[in-house]
């Protein structure tokens, strides 16, 4: 073991062995802080299995007793849920593929390319960081209408109209910049020796180099696109095209009475994320934490 | 001498061949960023500057839709609204995440349970987590249950004018602490052990300690949350849609909350003047993060 890494696997301790009364505490604000957290959503799932004069008993029923499956299929006949669920997986699978390989591709030029005017793009893309999205949503908006007159598979109402303002990300290009930056440049020499083009290059030598890399690229991009909910209910008019959030929203909104389907709605919605999150939980950190810790 | 001179010309092809890939690599993100970057930017503050209702042609009005608004109750509200959330936010949420990360430090076992836990709701659709806090407040729901428990009588949490906002804002502040739990946690982590050892020789105190070299060590960690907290939290806008849809009375209408539903009531012009008091907004606080960004590289 190096030095480094002893001093680094040291460094979860702060010094002295705890005292006992100390660790009883800690354990107990962990315990209580972590029932809080997980709470609200063993709640949810416990109430879209209770029929409908369960759902506010008094007192609260921990456990369904008796339990049915009705508000799983009241869900499916309020709404096209299985449809939102097919949306959002389209729709999310697009923008996550399309931002790995534009992202990725802009970034490898920008970090090992030379060109004229490099520099200068660079900054251009960056500035737009400083925008938040919510000032383009009018003219995203109009935009799409337009594409929308120019062929009817386009814009507002599609699922283009929900991917296309997604397809690239300047945060992305950015993370992956810093990465390959990394690369060093005698392998790319050496494979232009071997007379590879720049696109080769990019196939066979970039991307499989920065695969963990492209890996947190996805997530990061993955949980924006399957949570985003603002650009997809603008976009959307019609029943059949929304995404999850935005059918779980309306959900919501209808059923301010009876509450079980929607909690059946809520665990349909985030059941697929959850799941996804508890076997790559790793990756989802590190995807939604990127460029924090190192800057 | 033949050398001399066939070596430029390779060296003009070669610089040729180098980059009119490297140009058609970066080609789809600059095309797309001057579609829908570049041009939205320059048509929302074209329209903040005009009279606008998506039909009729854009009628130049000059600075009235600003002013319209600096005097306008309901986006005044919601300006107000939203440095209130963002204050509340950020003055809890942070603390929880540092105190969370603090204790997760310690030699604990499950570590990785306690961190899935509070990670739990950040990766979760805001969506979601205001739909089950939307039950959960409900007049007959869970948490006026249990605060009658201990005699605290129940409460229409979203329905009253005076506590809407800050359900709004501790649901919030729950959806999201977990995010800066595992940033304080990762930078905790990497603060080397030698520097705890010295303040022990020295006699350092647990607070001692605490004071003088983990928040030193935290600072630049610490700033990031701050500014990213802020930046995020400006742009509420999915709870309040699904809780309260700004009301009851305006009492949770906020920033863009204001700019999608002058929207929808087709008024462009309006919305944009909204878009840019927003925009200048965040990018002066983008600014002072880049300026912390390269304060530290």
């Amino acid at each position: 073991m190096t030095a480094r890494g002893a001093t680094i696997s040291r460094g979860h301790r702060t010094g002295r062995r705890l005292r006992p009364g100390v660790r009883v505490a800690i354990y107990a604000a962990l315990i209580v802080t972590s029932i809080l957290m997980i709470g609200p959503f063993y709640w949810t799932f416990a109430t879209s299995f209770k029929p409908a004069g369960d759902v506010f008993a008094a007192p609260p029923k921990l456990i369904p007793n008796p339990w049915t499956l009705q508000n799983y299929r009241d869900v499916f006949t309020l709404l096209p849920f299985q449809r939102y669920f097919i949306n959002s997986v389209i729709v999310t699978s697009a923008i996550v593929g399309l931002n790995v390989v534009f992202d990725t591709a802009a970034a490898y030029a920008f970090a090992k390319l030379r060109f004229p005017g490099r520099n200068l793009l660079f900054f251009m893309l960056l500035i737009t960081l400083m925008v938040p999205f919510q000032v383009n949503l009018i003219p995203l908006y109009r935009i799409m209408v337009l594409l929308h007159q120019v062929s009817p598979l386009l814009g507002v109402d599609t699922y283009s109209g929900i991917v296309l303002p997604g397809m690239i990300q300047v945060f992305g290009i950015f993370l992956m910049r810093q990465f390959l930056t990394s690369i060093p440049d005698e392998i790319l020499e050496s494979a232009r020796v071997d007379g590879a083009s720049e696109f080769r290059i990019l196939r066979s030598v970039i991307f499989p180099i920065a695969k963990p890399a492209m890996a947190t690229l996805a997530i990061f991009t993955f949980l924006g696109a399957w949570n985003d909910f603002l650009w997809p209910n603008i976009v959307i008019n019609s029943d059949t095209m929304r995404t999850l959030p935005v059918g779980l929203a309306l959900l919501a909104f209808r059923n301010t009475i009876s509450v079980g389907p929607t909690m059946s709605g809520t665990v349909l919605t985030s059941a697929p994320m959850i799941l996804i999150f508890l076997l790559m939980q790793r990756r989802f950190i590190e995807g939604l934490t990127a460029g924090s810790v190192k800057g | 001498m033949s050398d001399a001179i066939a070596l430029p010309r390779r060296r003009v092809r070669g610089r040729f061949r180098k980059v009119l890939p490297a140009y058609a690599l970066i080609a789809p993100a600059i095309v797309s960023s001057i579609v829908f970057l570049y041009i939205p930017i320059a048509f929302s503050g074209y329209w903040s500057f005009t009279k606008y209702n998506g039909l009729a042609s854009p009628k130049w009005v000059g600075l009235q839709n600003y002013t319209d608004l600096l005097s306008d109750p309901r986006f005044l509200k919601a300006l107000l609204n939203t440095v209130i959330f963002v204050i509340l936010g950020m003055g809890i949420g942070p603390v929880l995440g540092l105190m969370s990360a603090l204790l997760l430090n310690q030699a604990v076992r499950g570590r990785g349970f306690f961190r899935t836990a509070y990670f739990l709701p950040v990766m979760t659709s805001l969506v979601v987590v205001a739909t089950i806090w939307k039950v959960l407040l409900n007049q007959h729901g869970i948490v006026n249950e249990l605060l009658g428990v201990v005699g605290i009588p129940a409460h229409n949490w979203l329905g009253d004018p005076s506590t809407a906002l800050v359900s709004v804002t501790v649901t919030s502040i729950w959806q999201g602490f977990g995010f800066e739990t595992v940033v304080f946690l990762a930078a905790l982590q990497s603060i080397p052990s030698d520097l705890y050892d010295a303040a022990l020789v020295d006699g350092a105190t647990a607070w001692q300690r605490f004071r003088y070299v983990t928040l030193p060590a935290l600072r630049p960690t610490i700033a990031f949350v701050f500014i990213i907290g802020i930046i995020g939290s400006f742009q509420v806008y999915d709870q309040i849609f699904v809780m309260t849809s700004g009301g009851p009375l305006n009492s949770t209408r906020t920033v863009v909350f204001d700019l999608v539903d002058r929207f929808d009531s087709l008024k462009y012009g309006e919305a944009s003047a909204v878009a840019y008091v927003l925009l200048v907004i965040l990018a002066t606080l983008s600014f002072i993060q880049m300026r912390l960004f390269e304060e530290r590289a």
